[in-house]
């Protein structure tokens, strides 16, 4: 009964061209921000990200003054933002009493209010709710390419630098005494974070940017043991994550699309957190397994620096 | 002998905190350095210069062969994430990435050459067990084999025993003997002398400003912990008690 009702929806959406390319676009976008979203994760830079996505705003919205809503605008404005925020970022910490969250927590608030105060200069001609939410039903060809660009280059990235990235996640002391610039990674790791949070910034907005790197990543963690088991989990719920959100918009017209996309990605993380092997499941199958008498064994305790 | 590393005149610290001074010693293929002193004195900051991450202050180190194209390295257990996702023989893999570059994969060469190290280590039963799963004695055996995979002839290991058990610092302990038999330079900081005194050929005791440099009998005198700041004058008496009995057990 319900098979021919979803064939039904799906042929229905797929007669709409803003439709099809916002499928497309969101299935490029979760290829591109799983793996980036991952990495966020395991390096323990889950809100460092979101703290990223307030810290490109004003690059954004200068871009926007200037130049008009367009991707070339975005692209430069957003990534001299980004980029500037990382490497005086990396400055503080190498060279000031600062940790690394406590000199990007500074930093990104003052581009997060030098945002704000240019956005709210700049009148009612800037897009409030486009800004905020993102318009993923409204993406135009220039968007498109952005979206594809950044996947090509961050997948090609993530080819050469998967081992390394590897390696400087899991053991960052070992990864720095056996590397000549081991920086190199953290920076080019920086700079896709960056380029993806642009690509996500037009399609899901500013607020809702980190979503799709984040929850996908987390409710995967909860599955899987490896990096493989992470990376592949991780985009198959950000996929799942956007066409579901996507026909919910679709069905729910008055609904924004971007929320609608990060709301099922955290339906996902908190299925994941009670059921997933690595969540309260282990510890659930435990107690109902009758020939049990095992104890599970606890998780390691995080370390503290 | 053949000295990998030449230190002279060394002193090491940061801007506005000198922790010692006047550091010289050769390391040398085929002996073992322990590298004491108590909290703070240096032995890290010590490593740390050796591995190039850190200038000395004042003074030079050379490598007279030229730097190794590859240095063993064990940091404090504390500094590393047992919640990543990766399994046992990745993780002491990675000791041989550098081998075979940002693509390829392992080949049967390379497999094997895990294999075998991981049981050295004692841990090839648990080699596709995932990190989370191990004990803490587990977990170091694995970064052992690691170390073995780097085939390195200098290895620098800081404080392994930290969080082991006997039986598994005894397992240790035997590799790092059978590294130096092999002509490798090891250089161990620890905390306990037993270790030390069983099986280090020199050592480098850090403290109150000062690094005394020597064989083990040498530098690892009472009056030398005392003045140091490694032991106080109760320790040192009661480990020259201990000692004294362990002679005379020894010439019953």
């Amino acid at each position: 009964m319900w098979t021919p009702l979803v064939f039904e929806l799906f042929a229905e959406m797929w007669d709409y061209a803003f439709m099809r390319r916002a499928f497309v676009a969101t299935t490029v976008l979760s290829a591109s921000v799983a793996p980036v979203g991952a990495f966020l994760v395991l390096r323990r830079l889950s809100l460092a990200g979101e703290a990223m996505a307030h810290a490109i705003t004003p690059g954004v919205v200068i871009g926007f003054v200037i130049a008009g809503l367009s991707v070339t605008s975005l692209l430069i404005g957003g990534l001299i933002a980004g980029v500037g925020v990382a490497i005086l970022t990396a400055f503080l910490t190498r060279k000031t009493i600062l940790r690394s969250d406590a000199s990007l927590a500074s930093l990104y608030l003052i581009a997060l209010a030098a945002g704000i105060f240019i956005l709210s200069a700049a009148g009612s001609a800037v897009p409030l709710k486009s800004f905020l939410f993102g318009s993923i039903l409204g993406i135009d060809d220039a968007s498109m390419m952005l979206v594809g660009g950044v996947a090509t280059v961050t997948l090609i990235s993530f080819a050469v630098l998967l081992r390394p990235l590897i390696v400087s996640t899991c053991d960052p002391v070992f990864f720095e005494s056996q590397s000549q610039r081991p920086w190199i990674v953290e920076q080019a790791f920086m700079l896709l974070l960056v380029l993806n949070l642009l690509a996500a910034f037009k399609t899901l907005g500013t607020l809702m940017a980190v979503g799709l790197m984040i929850l996908p990543a987390t409710a995967a963690r909860y599955w899987s043991s490896t990096i493989t088991g992470q990376l592949v989990l991780g985009f198959a719920l950000a996929l799942a994550s956007c066409w579901i959100g996507l026909t919910l918009s679709y069905v729910l017209p008055e609904t924004p699309s971007g929320p609608g996309i990060v709301l099922v990605a955290g339906v996902f993380f908190l299925i994941s957190a009670v059921i997933g092997p690595l969540g309260f499941g282990r510890r659930l199958r435990k107690s109902s397994d009758p020939h049990s008498n095992t104890v599970p064994t606890p998780l390691p305790v995080e370390r503290t620096q | 002998m053949t000295a990998i590393a030449e230190i002279r005149n060394v002193s090491l610290g940061y801007p506005g905190l000198t922790l010692f001074r006047g550091l010289n010693l050769d390391i040398e293929a085929g002996t073992t350095l322990a590298v004491l002193g108590s909290n703070g004195a240096g032995k890290s900051t010590f490593v740390k210069m050796l591995l190039g991450l850190l200038e000395p202050l004042t003074g030079r180190m050379t490598w007279p062969g030229g730097r190794p194209r590859e240095v063993g390295y064990l940091a404090q257990m504390s500094e590393f994430d047992r919640r990543f996702p990766i399994r046992v023989r990745d993780l002491a893999g990675m000791g041989a990435w550098k081998g075979f570059g940002f693509w390829s994969g392992l080949d049967r060469e390379g497999r094997n050459r895990v294999a075998a190290a991981l049981d050295q280590a004692g841990v090839l039963e648990l080699a596709e067990r995932s990190l989370h799963t191990l004990s803490g004695g587990q977990l170091q055996r694995t970064l052992f084999a690691r170390v073995i995979l780097q085939d390195a002839p200098l290895i620098l290991l800081d404080e392994p025993f930290a969080a082991v058990d006997q039986s598994s610092e005894a397992h240790l302990l035997g590799l790092i003997d059978s590294w130096r038999r092999q002509g490798r330079a090891v250089v161990l900081v620890v905390h306990d002398l037993s270790s030390v005194l069983d099986h280090c050929s020199h050592a480098l005791l850090l403290g109150s400003g000062s690094a005394t440099y020597g064989t083990v009998e040498d530098v690892l005198t009472p009056e030398r912990l005392i003045a140091q700041g490694y032991l106080s004058k109760s320790q040192a008496s009661w480990m020259l008690r201990s000692a004294q009995s362990n002679v005379d057990s020894a010439r019953v």
